[in-house]
């Protein structure tokens, strides 16, 4: 796995990122941009959720409306986190936040689509108040303990 | 103590050496934790600007409740302005030549501009067009001009650090 990633890193269109000026940058404000799309839509969708918002459009055609821009910003976080990652790839496997990060997605990423997207399937009256902040509230916090864990691979070894 | 009245750059030297810009700088946890909020209050001020011009270019069909969002940032602001204007505090005397800030800085007053427009033009007659799905040309160019150069700020943020 290790040679596969070195290999990649060596890859003309990776080195390209990696070396030019501008390339590190452009990547990362991809990364910033995807990921303020996405969670934007995440955030509308807890809130709806927890019983905030307008109540008069259903969570579930809510949920519909925001899917393009859901998943279109979740793949360009995907992918310009792929091509940051491949660009060094020794410098992130080496990076306890960088491992924390990566567990952490997998819990975010299951988190949603065992538990969120069932919730968001139907309408949130049908159900006590408390269980929807709490899926809202662990959701949210699983998205951003990623996005905090990726903020600290700057500052922690 | 007293800024020099000497010059812009004078003064933003004499801001990054004030104690309160030391502190932050010489802090393990403070300078990551004010970097880390000012970046994940991305999305609860940018980006539900950014859904709400979505939906008012058409691209995110109407509903109200993306306009109820739009509250939320005032919140998202908030923070992004504190965080903001502490981040500059610590290193004021690099960011005033590097071109990244400045844009980024002249982009912010285009957007305080556009989104003035859109507030004293288009928003008080917001009930005749909005739920009839007769977006007026002006609202959508305010929103597409706002959706790109709110792109700019963040690309303009990420890249200043680079040039530290």
């Amino acid at each position: 796995m290790l040679t596969l990633f070195r290999w990649c890193s060596t890859w003309a269109p990776i080195v390209f990122i990696r070396d030019s000026r501008f390339g590190m940058p452009a990547v990362q404000s991809v990364h910033l941009t995807g990921l303020t799309v996405f969670l934007a839509t995440m955030v509308i969708l807890d809130l709806r959720l927890a019983g905030f918002g307008n109540r008069e459009s259903s969570l579930s055609g809510l949920a519909r409306q925001l899917k393009p821009w859901r998943t279109g910003g979740v793949t360009l976080v995907i992918l310009s986190g792929l091509l940051i990652f491949l660009a060094t790839p020794d410098k992130y496997l080496g990076s306890h936040p960088f491992q924390s990060k990566m567990a952490l997605l997998c819990c975010a990423i299951l988190f949603h689509f065992v538990v969120l997207r069932r919730f968001i399937a139907s309408e949130p009256v049908s159900r006590p108040r408390r269980i929807n902040v709490m899926v809202a509230c662990l959701s949210l916090t699983l998205w951003f303990s990623v996005g905090w864990a990726g903020r600290a691979i700057a500052f922690i070894p | 103590m007293v800024p020099p009245a000497t010059s812009l750059f004078d003064w933003c030297q004499w801001l990054q050496n004030t104690r309160l810009a030391t502190t932050i700088n010489e802090s393990i946890w403070l300078f990551p934790l004010i970097e880390g909020s000012h970046i994940l209050a991305l999305p609860i001020s940018v980006g539900m600007i950014v859904m709400f011009d979505l939906r008012l270019l058409g691209f995110a069909t109407g509903s109200k409740v993306t306009n109820e969002f739009l509250r939320w940032s005032r919140f998202g602001f908030a923070v992004m302005l504190i965080t903001g204007v502490f981040l500059f505090i610590t290193q004021a005397g690099k960011a005033y030549g590097n071109p990244f800030f400045r844009t980024k800085l002249l982009f912010l007053l285009v957007l305080a501009i556009n989104a003035a427009v859109y507030q004293l033009i288009f928003y008080p007659k917001t009930a005749q067009w909005d739920l009839a799905g007769k977006t007026p040309a002006g609202a959508r160019f305010c929103a597409g001009l706002s959706l790109i150069i709110w792109i700019g700020v963040i690309v303009c943020g990420r890249t200043m650090a680079y040039e530290f």
